[in-house]
């Protein structure tokens, strides 16, 4: 008799462990990280109209966000500088002499040039321009020159470099550095120069 | 003939001595211009070329005997020039690059140069080194094999175990019948006694009505509970982690690396969305990293489909025709009722992206953190304290209140009512 009872309790905690177990894994598997989880009209998170990052029929590349049509005009006006100068030694040399920055130099310009410099390119110029910046220390990508001691690649030292070249360089990369047109409007470039001239006078 | 002997013998002692004393300095002066070579690449040449990448120009790895020592100190020092006399295999390379130029080197002497190239060779000379890293790859990737392997082990033998369970119960319950058995009609008839039917047992306890009463009254519980949960959690995917199309890490870019989050995501900082970075961005630097050391000289898979979807071939480094666009997919999600603005927040305010994104520099995949809720959001609207200094808005708000206080009128005006946007938005 002792024995059938305990017999029977086993079986019964053994039956309660696998269904414990197995409504863990149902929960488990509800759970999942990979989906967003239960959703109520979903119709009010989609706009009526495209998100810039949603798929789009209407165009053959299947894109929302387009670039805009030929001979449109950008907010704010054109930046000229591919007709004027072009991406050549041709195009650096007359930048280097016609060009000169718009904006005045004053602290708040300067400031604004420094949080964009430390932002977007101190990774490799290093903080202080001395091309020492994360990504060349860890040895993942080759030095760029020092502002204040090195020589450009297009010959002349890099602290003789006038407004003209640095906003030539910004714009169409040189090298191994890329073009930077795309994330920095023309003004957010001219900061930059500013904040160059900056580092160029360090020794 | 003994003196001539002693003569020829103290010629031969240094004569010997000479050649190894030179043959010392031969080698001390390859190792010294090796040296100098090492550090001369990497102010000159590491911009455009690397070893064994072709980056801007060729990869350098046995350029010395590719070509003559004497067209590459020519080269070197004023490629234009070669290529404007005519020079037939300047000419070829010049057409090969899509015509860039090499800067010229004239500051370079001709020690210089053969010290460069000195380098170039004894590093070009170093297959053992890559194999090295190779192998230390290959390690790595055993590593986390051994550790899946653990895992399925240990599930294995929970499996074996839960078995094994089930298999000595039988075991029990059949000796316990054979005990039973040898005892006799007893155990049948307390069996009889003990066992009524399901049907028995239902009615049973539905006739008992207190019992009845508690059941449901737990069950309504559960439900109710589990049913307020379900209604909360609806529409808040905190936690969210789909799988990317390209395994980006913000943990090696944003984290080890320390790109600034700017420098992507520029849209946070003057616009209302974040923005997704073009592929133009990921080129900015993989336009040169590559990560072959990890695969064994080979480009990484997930920076080799940055290049399909661009149609980017990175040996010749041409781009193609059919570009494909990458189908990220967007974790956090706003409904589109509510209106929110990046660049308000992140530069007005000045908050840090993690206190919305979390740690996003630790994140290998990255989540959603934040719940995203209304409530969260009012809940910080509440505790923020709003940096008014140097914001002309609030200038001209406390302006208009002391000119309420002096009696004056407030226009709408006054207040902004004549920007564009508080009706055409």
């Amino acid at each position: 008799m002792k024995g059938n009872m305990l017999a029977m309790n086993k079986l019964r905690v053994f039956n309660m462990a696998f269904l414990a177990l197995a409504a863990s894994i149902v929960i488990a598997s509800c759970g999942s990280k990979s989906s967003p989880g239960w959703e109520y009209a979903r119709n009010m998170y989609d706009p009526i109209a495209y998100n810039p990052d949603q798929p789009n029929k209407n165009f053959k590349d299947g894109k929302t966000a387009q670039l805009p049509p030929a001979n449109t005009t950008p907010v704010g006006g054109f930046d000229k500088l591919e007709e004027s100068y072009p991406n050549t030694l041709e195009g650096y040399e007359a930048a280097g002499k016609n060009m000169s920055n718009p904006l005045p130099v004053t602290t708040e310009t300067l400031e604004q040039g420094k949080s964009l410099y430390l932002n977007m390119c101190s990774q490799c110029h290093g903080l202080n321009g001395a091309g020492d910046g994360a990504i060349v220390k860890m040895q993942k990508f080759p030095p760029p020159p020092s502002y204040a001691t090195g020589t450009s690649s297009r010959g002349g030292a890099m602290k003789d470099l006038t407004d003209g070249k640095i906003f030539h360089t910004i714009t169409y990369g040189v090298n191994l550095m890329g073009p930077h047109r795309y994330q920095l409007t023309p003004n957010e470039r001219w900061k930059i120069v500013m904040y160059v001239h900056e580092l160029q006078k360090l020794q | 003939m003994r003196s001539i002997s002693l003569f020829s013998r103290s010629v031969v002692r240094t004569l010997i001595l000479f050649l190894s004393l030179n043959l010392i300095g031969l080698s001390v002066t390859f190792a010294q211009s090796a040296a100098e070579g090492a550090a001369l690449f990497k102010q000159k040449c590491t911009s455009c070329h690397a070893l064994n990448q072709k980056v801007v120009g060729p990869a350098l790895k046995g350029v010395h005997e590719r070509r003559e020592e004497a067209w590459l100190l020519k080269w070197i020092k004023n490629s234009q020039a070669m290529i404007a006399a005519g020079d037939p295999e300047a000419v070829k390379i010049y057409n090969e690059y899509n015509q860039s130029a090499m800067t010229a080197f004239p500051e370079l002497s001709d020690d210089n140069i053969k010290s460069i190239l000195a380098y170039i060779k004894e590093e070009g000379d170093k297959p053992a080194a890559a194999a090295a890293g190779a192998g230390a790859a290959g390690g790595e990737a055993k590593t986390e094999e051994v550790s899946n392997l653990m895992i399925s082990g240990i599930i294995l033998l929970i499996i074996i175990s839960f078995l094994v369970i089930l298999v000595l119960n039988r075991v029990i319950t059949t000796l316990d019948k054979l005990f039973k058995k040898k005892q006799g009609i007893e155990e049948e008839e307390e069996a009889k006694v003990a066992k009524p039917s399901f049907n028995e047992q239902v009615k049973a306890f539905t006739k008992n009505k207190k019992k009845v009463f508690f059941v449901v009254l737990i069950l309504l519980g559960v439900l109710s509970v589990v049913a307020w949960m379900g209604m909360w959690n609806t529409g808040v995917h905190q936690g969210y982690q789909p799988v990317q199309p390209i395994k980006f890490s913000h943990q090696l870019h944003a984290g080890t690396n320390q790109i600034s989050c700017q420098y992507c995501h520029g849209g946070a900082f003057k616009s209302k969305n974040a923005s997704i970075p073009s592929l133009n961005v990921c080129m900015n630097c993989h336009n040169y990293v590559q990560a072959r050391e990890k695969y064994n000289g080979e480009i990484s898979p997930e920076i080799a489909k940055i290049y399909q979807a661009l149609d980017y071939n990175p040996d010749t480094k041409v781009y193609g025709e059919n570009p494909k666009p990458v189908e990220w997919i967007r974790i956090h999600n706003l409904p589109d009722l509510a209106y929110f603005n990046h660049a308000q927040h992140v530069q007005v305010a000045g908050i840090q992206c993690q206190k919305c994104h979390g740690p996003i520099q630790n994140m290998e995949e990255v989540y959603q953190y934040a719940p995203l809720t209304m409530k969260w959001c009012i809940n910080c609207h509440k505790e923020t304290e709003v940096n008014h200094k140097g914001n002309a808005y609030y200038d001209k708000l406390i302006a208009a209140h002391e000119q309420l206080k002096k009696g004056g009128k407030v226009t709408a005006a006054v207040l902004g009512g004549l920007e564009c946007g508080k009706c055409h938005y």
